[in-house]
């Protein structure tokens, strides 16, 4: 429980954000981690985004030109029929007054009985007529059949009457006329027997028109209405009606076929359009179907769809967003520590070799320098011998002193050659059983009567619990001696010296010498493992005892380091193997 | 046996020179050489009770010197005095025969007090004889 809670943050925010270990710096094999994640993270969300955006669109795109292709067909189709229903309704109203002309002449036409018979069966056989009348060649009407009583009316400069002298048939636009009522004229020429003609006038209530083309109305966003070549509406319109009747979109440019465009209306929205010229059989009229629809309308159940498909497109993308950014930043971290304990390897692997070849340098000039030293040793040894043996000096204590200084400090070099032989050495090693705590205690008994003068207390405490460690005794021994020694060089007379020990993990074990003295301070704390390195005064210290003692635990495949704070004391911790690795032993 | 036959082996002549010197300042009658060779050949012709024997000579290893000198005189106690010896080398020499494996410097009174000792012994040896 708590190993996964100490995880969750490294997830969030993972080792390699707060990296500031300079020194291993050279041996990462990426410079800069947190810009290998972000490029990482960037590459993954590219490759397995963009298809997905870009597939999105492409869909998105033929989804609605297919869209567009559908409803341009299907409101071409109703504009057709909706053509073919009005154009029908004009047509037939022609042929009965055709028929009419044809069935009878002139002469009864105008009788106004007749003529009212007339009207009666039109009514009855199609209904939404108003009147019927029959108008002479001048233009004067000289028969009328209906409500009002238009008799002898000109009507020689109505536009419907003048195109009816053209095409023989007129079909009128519609309009209020002097009876301000909307009605349409339809009006058929025939011709007399003396040459002359007259026309046979009739007049249409739009309402059935209106019936006619509200039937083919589908749907709340299509509006279907009649305009003139001017744009005036000729029915109403459910949206498009602008001041004074006027259209207020676009008309479309003349076409002999039914025809579908998209266009916008007066608000940007777009819309589709559905026109037809209509023209009769008989006589061309100046309507124009139209047929309106809202795109927005027709295109509602996909943008629900393509809602859908957004919301789940982006659930996608938030889900993989969140899966690359987890497995980058577990990966990255991985690779950063393999990379960070490989670097720490060779910072590691670089010190030894430091270390290593500063050894054979001290190797290499203590073999020089022993030689000339045991022939001082000895020169310096006869001069004294000549003093001392032959009696002839023997008095001459200034001299002899001279001579024993010289021999003492031939003893140093020795000494000091010595060491530089043992830290460069490799020895063999031996492993055997060995109980910390006797040996820790034969080492402090070294110090028993030091300790004792100088009123250092010293505590041991190396638990039962602590097995036997199979390790080389002398070395161990060595390197708690130093340690020790080190130590006691540290404190002041009456402070205090601590030697525990404990197990790390069932197979190592921890050894802990502590003293309250000087301490060390920071700058020295990563030297003081360097050979030649040390803080006592000249001639005091070889600096070569700590360098030893590091040799000797890396020899028994342990680890040590220290911690200190100045004035307050130093502790050395040593962590030994319980039982040396099988190949080392000898 | 008088204590007065040393045989010193060091290719450092004048080490060698002043040590016999100091020895013969104590009573101790010394002959020199500088090579393994002639150490092997005056062996040979002559009767040493005790060689102080240098590693690293001229011509051969110190302790082909000893392995023959063991293999002539076996009642020869030999004392290895080497300028740079490893544990390998006390072991090796000790394996060989080698009464003694001393560093330089060596402190005369030391060395003196050793070759006593073999002496000593020796003699103690012979009257268990």
């Amino acid at each position: 429980m708590t190993d996964a809670l100490n995880k969750f943050p490294g997830v969030m925010w993972p080792r390699f954000h707060r990296n500031n270990d300079e020194h291993l710096n050279p041996y990462y094999t990426f410079q800069d981690y947190r810009q290998t994640w972000g490029m990482t993270i960037f590459i993954l969300m590219t490759t397995a985004l963009l298809p997905l955006i870009v597939m999105t669109l492409i869909y998105y795109q033929l989804i609605e030109t297919s869209i567009n292709t559908e409803s341009l067909l299907r409101t071409e189709r109703l504009a057709s029929n909706a053509r073919r229903a009005v154009t029908f309704f004009l047509e037939e109203r022609l042929a009965a007054l055709t028929f009419t002309v044809n069935e009878m002449d002139y002469d009864q036409l105008t009788k106004p009985e007749s003529l009212a018979e007339v009207l009666r069966n039109l009514k009855l056989g199609f209904g939404g007529l108003t009147d019927l009348s029959v108008i002479a060649e001048t233009g004067t009407q000289v028969a009328y059949a209906g409500p009002f009583n238009l008799e002898g009316k000109d009507y020689s400069h109505q536009p419907w009457f003048m195109e009816c002298q053209q095409h023989n048939a007129c079909v009128s636009e519609i309009f209020s006329g002097y009876r301000d009522v909307p009605h349409i004229v339809v009006a058929v020429k025939s011709m007399r027997p003396d040459g002359r003609f007259f026309v046979l006038r009739a007049t249409l209530e739009t309402e059935r028109l209106i019936q006619t083309l509200s039937s083919y109305k589908t749907g709340e966003h299509a509006d279907i209405f009649l305009v003139n070549r001017n744009g005036l509406l000729q029915t109403p319109s459910q949206f498009y009606e602008g001041e004074s009747h006027q259209v207020d979109i676009s008309l479309p440019a003349y076409s002999d076929r039914t025809k579908a465009v998209i266009s916008t209306d007066r608000n940007g929205q777009p819309i589709l359009i559905g026109y037809a010229f209509i023209e009769t059989a008989m006589a061309p009229t100046s309507f124009i179907l139209m047929v309106v629809k809202q795109k927005a309308g027709m295109m509602k159940v996909w943008l629900d769809l393509r809602s859908n498909i957004n919301w789940f497109f982006g659930i996608s993308a938030v889900i993989i967003a969140i899966v690359i950014t987890l497995t980058s930043t577990v990966m990255v971290n991985q690779i950063f520590h393999a990379d960070r304990l490989k670097a720490e390897t060779m910072v590691a692997a670089e010190r030894n070799c430091q270390l290593a070849s500063i050894g054979q340098l001290a190797a290499g000039v203590a073999h020089e320098i022993n030689n000339p030293l045991a022939l001082i040793n000895e020169t310096a040894g006869y001069v004294k011998d000549l003093f001392t043996l032959k009696h002839q000096y023997k008095e001459d204590t200034e001299l002899v002193e001279h001579i024993d200084s010289i021999i003492d400090a031939v003893a140093r070099c020795g000494t000091i050659t010595r060491q530089l032989l043992g830290f460069a050495r490799h020895f063999d090693v031996h492993a055997q059983p060995i109980n910390l705590n006797d040996m820790v205690t034969d080492v402090i008994n070294f110090h028993k009567k030091e300790a004792e003068y100088r009123n250092i207390k010293i505590h041991v405490d190396i638990p039962e619990t602590i097995p036997l460690i199979e390790t080389d005794r002398g070395k161990l021994q060595q390197i708690i001696l130093n340690l020790v020694n080190n130590a006691f060089q540290a404190i002041d007379n009456g402070c205090s010296l601590g030697v525990w020990a404990e197990m790390e993990d069932p197979e190592h074990v921890r050894l802990f010498i502590r003293d309250n003295g000087c301490g060390i301070s920071e700058d020295h704390l990563n030297k003081i493992f360097e050979p030649f390195f040390t803080t006592k005064k000249e001639g005091k210290g070889t600096g070569l005892g700590l360098s030893i003692t590091y040799g000797l635990v890396k020899k028994l495949h342990g680890n040590i380091t220290v911690q200190s704070r100045t004035g307050q004391g130093t502790t050395f911790v040593v962590t030994l193997p319980v039982q040396l690795k099988e190949e080392t032993r000898v | 046996m008088k204590l007065s036959d040393i045989l010193i082996v060091d290719d450092e002549r004048r080490y060698a020179d002043m040590l016999a010197r100091r020895l013969a300042l104590r009573g101790l009658t010394c002959k020199v050489c500088y090579d393994g060779h002639t150490a092997i050949d005056v062996v040979g012709q002559e009767h040493f009770p005790m060689v102080l024997l240098d590693l690293r000579l001229p011509d051969i290893y110190g302790t082909d010197v000893l392995m023959q000198i063991k293999a002539f005189r076996p009642d020869t106690a030999v004392i290895i005095l080497t300028g740079h010896g490893t544990e390998k080398d006390r072991e090796q020499c000790m394996a060989r025969g080698a009464h003694s494996f001393m560093n330089k410097p060596v402190d005369i009174d030391r060395l003196v007090a050793i070759m006593t000792g073999i002496k000593e012994g020796d003699r103690r040896d012979r009257r268990i004889e």
